[in-house]
């Protein structure tokens, strides 16, 4: 937990010095230290707070003032934001509690950037194909009625992304490497679970609210729309960071449940974690895999560990080998 | 139990045989794939194994001090020094030796962290992507399809 906040710390310290030449240093740290307890804060049922994320910009009726200084973002009562007109909400972005359109919005901004860095694999029959395990996949977990979204991206790596608001992104060179169905399923179970546990979302929504700490933010964009441009003038960045080491244990486990909830073989995830831990670790379709996960030879072994006895008595689901769309 | 082993014969199971393999941690190794078989050994972090078959959540192993079922999850596929630089046994076995040499070969870099970063949105891939989609409908249509039904199994925790 604090591992993830220090490295937060850092990252927004090299944005802040890189696209605004001037060093926020100790003021970013002191702020930063003020925001850290309003995201423990955060994790507990709280108030609503109002526009967290650009305090300048404040709705009409707020009963904080206009000119609230950049540093202390107005707390106000839930029935005092709920009060606020319906056009002002609608301009700002809720990066304390982003209904599913607002997450979906940020997804659609981060995957439209991987896209940009690797179109999808011109196969429209293979992108149906896979849009209809994960769409299956996802039926089974909590978030079912997201708007799901998968894809098969142009790249050797060996790789897969998720998004807030379920976007899901698989590689070629990774899909290329699945023997069944099954597998497929595991993959895209991992990705899901990641967006069903919001896991780039809070990332995202922690890292915003050093930002808006900073005060420098929202001196320099003001509105809250363009802040949330500019959380995503990176879009793709956030899948090239990666996520902390539990939230992919965390997706690993929930992978093998979902896709065995969608009646197929629960082992497929870890097949495949087998088969990548046998690509060569400096190969250049893993540097990206292993600088953001786990090496698959720890992420067996947890997985193992959590499963405990707990998949012993599975029901044996289907691989079908013989579905597995066959890419030329 | 004769029958038991003919319908095991019979079974489709993923063809494994010989495959060496490696224990990610101390296991015991039973008589049959169920948890409450009799015991007939145990494996230690690190034992080489040959892996013979994959029935459910069980691999059927063999090594120097025992032979018989063990969990899934306790052993990888490869010998313990595995990343090899000859490609998996997996890409031998799946016909596609080599599919994952491409890259280091021809010397295609991979897609890295500055690429990503650097990447700009591209509205016309997106919109691609969209209209791919599938309705929770065609999803489960597609299930029905493939045979597949759906199974309840709860989330499990991590362990420490």
């Amino acid at each position: 937990m604090n591992k993830l906040l220090i490295s937060l710390l850092i990252a927004a310290g090299i944005f802040s010095t890189q696209s605004q030449a001037f060093n926020l240093g100790k003021e970013l740290k002191k702020a930063a230290q003020e925001k850290i307890e309003e995201v423990k804060a955060e994790e507990t049922p709280a108030p609503v707070e109002a526009s967290p994320a650009a305090p300048v910009v404040t709705p009409v009726a707020s009963p904080a003032p206009t000119t609230t200084p950049p540093q202390a973002a107005p707390v106000v009562p839930a029935a005092a934001s709920a009060e606020a007109p319906a056009p002002e909400k609608k301009q700002e972005f809720n990066w304390k509690n982003p209904s599913n359109e607002e997450e979906v919005a940020l997804g659609r901004e981060i995957t439209g950037s991987i896209l940009g860095a690797a179109p999808l694999v011109k196969d429209e029959a293979l992108q149906k194909y896979v849009n209809k395990v994960g769409r299956w996949v996802a039926s089974q977990s909590e978030r079912a009625d997201l708007p799901w979204k998968f894809g098969v991206i142009e790249s050797a790596d060996l790789n897969a992304f998720a998004a807030p608001g379920g976007y899901v992104l698989i590689t070629k060179g990774l899909y290329q490497k699945l023997q069944n169905e099954a597998q497929l399923a595991g993959v895209l179970g991992h990705e899901v679970a990641h967006v069903v546990k919001k896991h780039q979302l809070k990332v995202l929504q922690k890292q915003q609210l050093l930002n808006a700490g900073a005060g420098w933010l929202s001196d320099k964009f003001g509105k809250n729309d363009k802040l949330a441009k500019k959380a995503l003038a990176n879009g793709a960045e956030i899948s090239a960071r990666g996520l902390d080491k539990e939230a992919e244990f965390e997706a690993d486990r929930m992978g093998v449940v979902l896709s065995s909830r969608a009646g197929y073989d629960a082992f497929g995830l870890p097949e495949v974690l087998q088969s990548i831990g046998q690509t060569n670790k400096s190969d250049n379709s893993v540097v990206l895999l292993y600088k953001t996960h786990p090496a698959p030879d720890e992420r067996l072994a947890k997985l193992g560990d959590s499963a405990g006895s707990k998949l012993d008595n599975v029901k044996a689901g289907k691989t079908l080998e013989n579905r597995l769309y066959k890419l030329n | 139990m004769k029958n038991l082993f003919l319908l095991l014969l019979c079974a489709p199971l993923l063809a494994l045989a010989g495959q060496a393999g490696t224990a990610l941690k101390a296991d015991s190794v039973r008589a049959e794939p169920y948890a409450d078989a009799k015991t007939t050994g145990s494996l230690n972090k690190g034992d080489s194994v040959e892996i013979l078959t994959k029935k459910g959540a069980w691999l059927q192993i063999k090594s120097k001090e025992s032979a018989g079922w063990v969990r899934l999850l306790s052993v990888k596929r490869g010998g313990a020094s595995s990343g090899n630089t000859l490609g998996g046994v997996a890409d031998i076995a799946s016909g596609r030796a080599g599919t994952g040499k491409v890259v280091s070969t021809t010397g295609i870099r991979g897609l890295s962290a500055e690429e990503l970063k650097a990447a700009k949105f591209n509205e016309d891939e997106m919109k691609k992507m969209e209209s791919n989609a599938m309705s929770a409908a065609e999803g489960e249509k597609f299930a029905s399809a493939g045979g597949l039904s759906k199974s309840n199994l709860a989330y499990f925790k991590g362990a420490k």
